[in-house]
């Protein structure tokens, strides 16, 4: 998420994180809620003109953010084509690109720490289940350790490639699940240095 | 140091402590009085460097004997040791927590207590008199190596303990970030205790302690320690007695 976020200031980056995630939500309920291929027509333009908001490079940033999509896209169109129901793929790929778009739109414009202040605020009715600081924590260690822990299957997979002519596959699971665990323990043993998570 | 008679509540006290872990004896009835400023333990691998160093930071209770830091018990009085005590950790990215520079920085001083815009406040001036105010919000994958030790010094230092436990604190590093990071070492006011096993980095300690199998093997400055040490490594090298396994 973090390098996720735009560099290219828009104007939708001074918005309120509150304000666009409660936009989103409301925006990819009326997806749903409509089957018409034009309205849905009309939401996904809407979307690509708040995209140009912010000028052309990150309107193409935006787009190439949405490359993850096209194998879902391929089986759709081909699933609605042999079906012989255009305007149900229509329909279909539509609010999949409008939605993902749209959630794209609000990533790319919020930086981290605003998120996580909302997602603190919505939690605070389950305060005596799980403490909105505690939450905060777990959020930020995810974020923080998933470089470290790709890192460290990439390094398994070196190791392992260069004492065999093949690529590891699935035979790296164990190990990198081992290593995350004893990274897991020495970080444990640094938060309780620091305080603990209370 | 000046100050050879140091009251019982000052500093680390050991007394006769042992510590098991998994079934295998690490560390046996210690008892150490560690009130020096610069203090040095060394030993080789599996001596049981580490396992002091968590004992004392109370991140392990000792089986038999007694822990004090400061007079207080490091495994129960955990926020008081916070103004006690502070570790260097050998990985950085076994030390980081956060996701960037600031919220790093800012999480000890919170956990001490400090409201969150004061932290934030606090951080922001620590960068700015190091003149690495272009730091605030950086994703600290970014960082170097060097400049993550550098991290997790200053994320010890905002929370001024009178003393930091460094586990190897310069290995793996490149020379010039080495040069630096004991540069800045020497200039701390805190009682630093260094956990190595390269006897070239103690030569200005007060006080160098060799532990070896879970035991003190000498004690004493480290003019007088660090030569018998250096002799029984050179000793020890020149065996091949490397096939052993730990029992």
């Amino acid at each position: 998420m973090l390098t996720l976020t735009s560099p290219v200031e828009t104007p939708l980056h001074r918005l309120r994180a509150g304000v666009k995630l409660a936009a989103l939500a409301l925006f990819t309920f009326a997806l749903f809620w409509t089957r018409s291929p034009l309205w849905l027509g009309v939401a996904l333009g809407l979307v690509i003109a708040v995209y140009l908001t912010g000028g052309t490079i990150f309107a193409r940033h935006g787009a190439r953010m949405l490359r993850p999509l096209w194998p879902f896209i391929a089986v759709i169109a081909l699933w609605h084509l042999w079906q012989d129901d255009l305007s149900g793929g229509a329909v279909v790929l539509l609010r999949m690109v409008a939605a993902v778009a749209a959630a794209n739109l609000v990533t790319m414009t919020t930086r981290l720490s605003d998120m996580i202040t909302v997602l603190e605020r919505l939690a605070r009715p389950l305060s005596p289940l799980l403490p909105p600081r505690r939450l905060a924590l777990a959020i930020a260690l995810v974020i923080r350790f998933i470089p470290v822990l790709s890192e460290r299957a990439a390094q398994l997979s070196l190791a392992y490639r260069a004492r065999s002519g093949r690529a590891p596959g699935w035979r790296l699971f164990a190990p990198v699940a081992l290593a995350a665990l004893d990274d897991a323990e020495c970080v444990a043993q640094a938060l309780r240095a620091r305080g603990g998570a209370g | 140091m000046t100050r050879s008679t140091a009251a019982d509540d000052d500093g680390i006290v050991l007394t006769d402590a042992s510590v098991t872990l998994t079934g295998r004896p690490v560390l046996h009835n210690l008892s150490l009085h560690l009130h020096q400023q610069r203090i040095g333990i060394i030993g080789r691998n599996g001596s049981g460097k580490s396992t002091l160093m968590r004992l004392m930071a109370g991140l392990i209770a000792p089986d038999r004997g007694t822990v004090r830091v400061e007079g207080d018990d490091p495994t129960r009085a955990r926020k008081k040791m916070l103004s006690h005590l502070g570790i260097l950790f050998q990985n950085p990215d076994h030390q980081i927590l956060f996701p960037t520079v600031d919220e790093e920085l800012a999480f000890g001083l919170m956990q001490m207590g400090a409201p969150k815009s004061d932290a934030q406040a606090q951080v922001t001036a620590h960068l700015v008199r190091h003149g690495r105010s272009h730091w605030r919000g950086v994703s600290v994958a970014t960082l170097s190596q060097g400049q993550r030790h550098w991290l997790c010094l200053q994320a010890v230092l905002l929370m001024q303990p009178r003393t930091i436990l460094l586990d190897e604190p310069l290995a793996g590093l490149d020379l010039p970030t080495q040069t630096r990071l004991a540069r800045a070492f020497a200039a701390l006011p805190q009682r630093l205790i260094t956990i190595t096993h390269d006897p070239a980095s103690l030569t200005g300690c007060d006080r160098v302690i060799w532990l070896d199998g879970g035991s003190v093997a000498a004690d004493g400055p480290p003019a007088q320690v660090l030569p018998l040490f250096q002799a029984e490594m050179q000793r020890l090298g020149g065996l091949d007695a490397d096939a052993d396994l730990a029992g």
